[in-house]
């Protein structure tokens, strides 16, 4: 995919927090899981819930509320883990819940200039989609953030 | 032509080609005469060049064509081996050695000729041929006096010689199909084919002569057997017996049509009487010695037969890493979903029998097909402490000092990751040894110590785990020697120095930048070291011990598990959640009631049979709240308390129940994950659930 494009379709997996809605380029996706048991990790970052057997290999699992410091609220039929696939290595989102995929076109995204830095460190743009406003997640700022701690 | 398919082969064999050259020009150095191990240089060095050629390496090409030719020269008794070529040639295979990193690195060799290296071994060879004519013969006659003895000796009764199938024993049971044959008017032949030594398909021409003879008569016996042939398991020469009607004529027309046999040495077999069996026991045996001398008898006979016969290779394939990885991985898995499918059926209630019978036999398959896959990734030691000999001779030169080294155990087998770890860390210490335990060759003369150092490597299976031993005949380690360094550096206070018993100041030495040798040198002394020795070993789950006696020498212990992907561990319950202890550091578990619970500086400890433990509540280090203690049992008052133990120190892990023992397939936690030091790993449970590992050394 050549990013100087403007025009470039690119498609995004549409995230929903109480009313906010996410997106992620669904080229970091590997997978999507329903939840399932998460055996708890001692002392390890606040967000990380645990690990879980993904077919034999055990994959990391954060919660997205937690990193973002969203209220927390108990698990639905309808959350999801999230399984991204980054430098050769997987980690697991914890999600609300999943809507849909959706097709983008770069110039639909606008740059944030947002002055909330702290917020808006793993958000790449905003974009719209049938009225409704999408904040696209920056994978990589965000996986860096997690490395670095 | 596109050469790049086979870059991999080449790097392989000329590594074991370098290794070859590393060992034998090691013997030659001990044994300068031994015409053996020249030939073994001679063909090696002959491989190494024309490998380099057919790739387009030229100026390795040129090396190794100097390099043989120096061998050639020793083999034809022109130059006598002496330290000065042993160097040279070390000098040049560390040039070659060079080449194949740059070429492993880049596919290039590379620049550099090597001009100095040539131009020695040219002067070698010079030197050879003005001084070989006159006052060399000493070597000259001596190699053929060798050989002539050989001769007169080998060739007392040449006709019989060369009838091999003399040698071979025979069976009852074919004496008896031979006497059948005689007696329905056949002939019995035995034989003995030689093969031309030129010739690169012996077993497709021994073939084409079975092949021949199989039309023409029975083969009843050949030796080596057939299978062996096929494989290319036999020098230049093989023997049978054949049953046939037809004339003696006939049957060697058939073998020597075959092209590139050289001759067939044929007669009507008198067949042995059936009491006579007691004999040919015995020559079984030297039959079977001489197969093996075959070779070397050959090479006295014939010089020429040097450069062919080849050794016995076992029969192998290479095999990347990453499959057998891949593979691996899909055991693990297939056996989580036998698990799966195991507990599915326990829950069943009444299943039928002849279904429980499958999924017993489908888990007696999976685990032996477990069992075969570690296996196949289990390499010997071989491969990594096979480069140390020289790495000593070398350091014996550096330092000035006279030492050997003693390996033992090099069979010994460890899962091939743990073999790619450990290279680096047995080199370390046994620099150390070399540097720091040994003492110079004056000072161990004045002790009444014998002048040549002796350094032992010893690897052993024990149990779970293989223990590597790297010992020296040195001074040992001065404890307080070490402590003064300490406090020098500022590492502990002098008080703490005094309190110290001397197990803690010799871990002192596995502190970072700790050195005591009192002069940096080349070889070690830097200060890293020990502590990175350390690390990698704890880090492939294994642990380094040291012993010492002032005056007599240092040991260092190193204790690695067999495989880094499945353990024996113990399934405990701890606050409801599962966690596994690895099964070969725990001593006992005990139950120990609550009131034995004593309290030394503000810290629990329990007497365990005269020893003082101190206990680690899990539950507390893995952040968990303790369970409520059902009133229905009187556990509250006894504690499950498990044992482990860390070299001689040992600890009490509490915990709330035991789950069984389990065989557990070991799984990283993922990249991302932040694990702390306690946890080893995670595991995966029959129902698919995660436990995780604690390593209890962390605990002690």
């Amino acid at each position: 995919m050549d990013n100087n494009v403007n025009n470039e379709l690119k498609q995004y997996i549409i995230l929903r927090f109480d009313s906010e809605q996410y997106g992620i380029d669904i080229s970091y996706i590997d997978n999507i899981v329903r939840l399932m048991p998460i055996t708890r990790v001692p002392h390890t970052q606040p967000y990380f819930l645990g690990v879980i057997n993904l077919r034999g290999v055990i994959i990391p699992v954060m919660s997205m509320r937690e990193k973002f410091d969203l209220p927390f609220k108990e698990n639905t039929g309808a959350s999801r883990i999230l399984i991204i696939k980054y430098e050769g290595a997987n980690i697991g989102i914890l999600v609300d819940e999943v809507k849909e995929v959706v097709t983008l076109k770069d110039e639909d995204i606008e740059k944030v200039t947002s002055d909330d830095v702290e917020a808006r460190a793993y958000v790449t743009g905003v974009g719209k989609y049938n009225d409704t406003l999408i904040s696209i997640l920056n994978i990589p700022a965000l996986i860096a953030d997690i490395e670095n701690e | 032509m596109d050469l790049s398919q086979y870059l991999e082969i080449f790097i392989d064999e000329t590594k074991e080609h370098i290794q070859t050259l590393n060992d034998q020009v090691l013997i030659l150095e001990a044994e300068p005469d031994n015409i053996d191990t020249v030939n073994e240089i001679f063909r090696a060095a002959h491989s190494l060049k024309g490998m380099a050629g057919t790739m387009g390496f030229k100026r390795m090409q040129r090396l190794t064509h100097d390099m043989e030719n120096v061998f050639s020269e020793v083999r034809n008794g022109k130059i006598n081996v002496n330290p000065d070529i042993v160097d040279v040639v070390f000098k040049c295979l560390d040039c070659i050695e060079g080449y194949l990193s740059n070429i492993v690195e880049s596919g290039d060799e590379g620049t550099e000729d090597n001009e100095d290296v040539i131009k020695v071994l040219n002067d070698v060879l010079a030197q050879s041929e003005s001084v070989g004519s006159a006052p060399e013969p000493e070597a000259k006659q001596d190699t053929k006096a060798d050989a002539a003895e050989d001769k007169s000796t080998s060739k007392s009764d040449a006709s019989d010689e060369k009838k091999k199938y003399l040698q071979i024993p025979i069976a009852d049971y074919e004496k008896n199909a031979m006497q059948d044959a005689k007696d329905k008017g056949m002939h019995v032949y035995a034989t003995t084919v030689y093969i031309q030594e030129s010739c690169l398909l012996k077993a497709a021409r021994a073939f084409l002569v079975f092949k021949g003879l199989e039309n023409k008569g029975e083969i009843i016996k050949s030796v080596p057997s057939v299978q062996d042939i096929e494989d290319e398991k036999f020098d230049f020469d093989f023997s049978m017996f054949i049953i046939s009607e037809k004339s003696l004529e006939e049957i060697k027309k058939v073998i020597e049509n075959v092209s590139e046999i050289e001759e067939a040495v044929i007669e009507e077999f008198e067949i042995p009487s059936v009491v006579e069996d007691t004999t040919p026991k015995e020559e079984d045996v030297s039959e079977k010695k001489e197969s093996k001398e075959q070779k070397s008898e050959k090479k006295d006979d014939k010089k020429a037969a040097a450069k062919t016969g080849k050794p016995v290779v076992n029969r192998s394939v290479r095999v990347d890493i990453e499959k057998l990885d891949d593979l691996m991985n899909l055991v693990s898995e297939l056996i989580i979903a036998k698990n799966g499918l195991v507990s599915v059926t326990g829950a069943m209630a009444g299943s039928d029998q002849s279904f429980n019978e499958q999924i017993e036999y489908l888990e007696r398959i999976t685990t032996n097909l477990h069992e075969s896959v570690m296996k196949v990734r289990m390499v010997p030691i071989e491969s990594v402490v096979n480069r140390f000999p020289r790495m000593i001779r070398d350091l014996s030169k550096k330092l000035n000092k006279e030492m050997e080294l003693i390996m033992t155990g090099e069979d010994t087998e460890l899962d091939r990751t743990v073999i790619d770890e450990i290279g680096d860390p047995l080199m370390h210490m046994l620099r150390n040894s070399a540097d720091h335990g040994l003492e110079d060759t004056i000072d161990r003369l004045k002790l009444g110590k014998p002048k040549v150092g002796t350094i032992r490597l010893d690897a052993y299976q024990d149990g779970n785990n293989v223990t590597i031993e790297v010992s020296d005949d040195g001074a040992g380690i001065d404890v307080e020697k070490i402590k003064a360094k300490a406090i020098e550096k500022g590492a502990i206070t002098e008080e703490q120095a005094e309190f110290m018993s001397d197990k803690e100041a010799i871990d002192l030495l596995f502190m970072p930048s700790f050195s005591t040798a009192e002069k940096i040198t080349d070889v070690s002394g830097r200060g890293v070291g020990l502590d990175v020795v350390k690390n990698k070993i704890e880090g492939l789950g294994g642990d380094v011990e040291v012993s010492t006696k002032l005056g007599e020498g240092t040991t260092f212990i190193v204790r690695l598990p067999l495989t880094l992907a499945i353990i024996q561990a113990l399934m405990v319950d701890i606050s409801g959640e599962k966690y596994a202890l690895p099964l070969n550091s725990i001593v006992t578990v005990e139950e120990i009631p609550s009131d034995e619970i004593k309290y030394v500086h503000t810290k629990e400890v329990i007497n365990l049979r005269g020893t003082v433990i101190p206990i680690v509540r899990l539950n507390e280090v893995l952040d968990l709240e303790p369970v409520e203690s059902d009133s229905e049992l009187d556990d509250d008052d006894s504690l499950i308390v498990v044992i482990v133990k860390k070299g001689d120190k040992q600890a009490g892990l509490v915990i709330d129940n035991l789950l069984g023992q389990q065989e557990i397939v070991i799984k990283p936690l993922g990249k991302f994950i932040r694990v702390p030091k306690m946890i080893s790993g995670a595991t995966i449970l029959g129902n698919g659930e995660v436990a995780l590992i604690i390593d209890s050394n962390t605990l002690v």
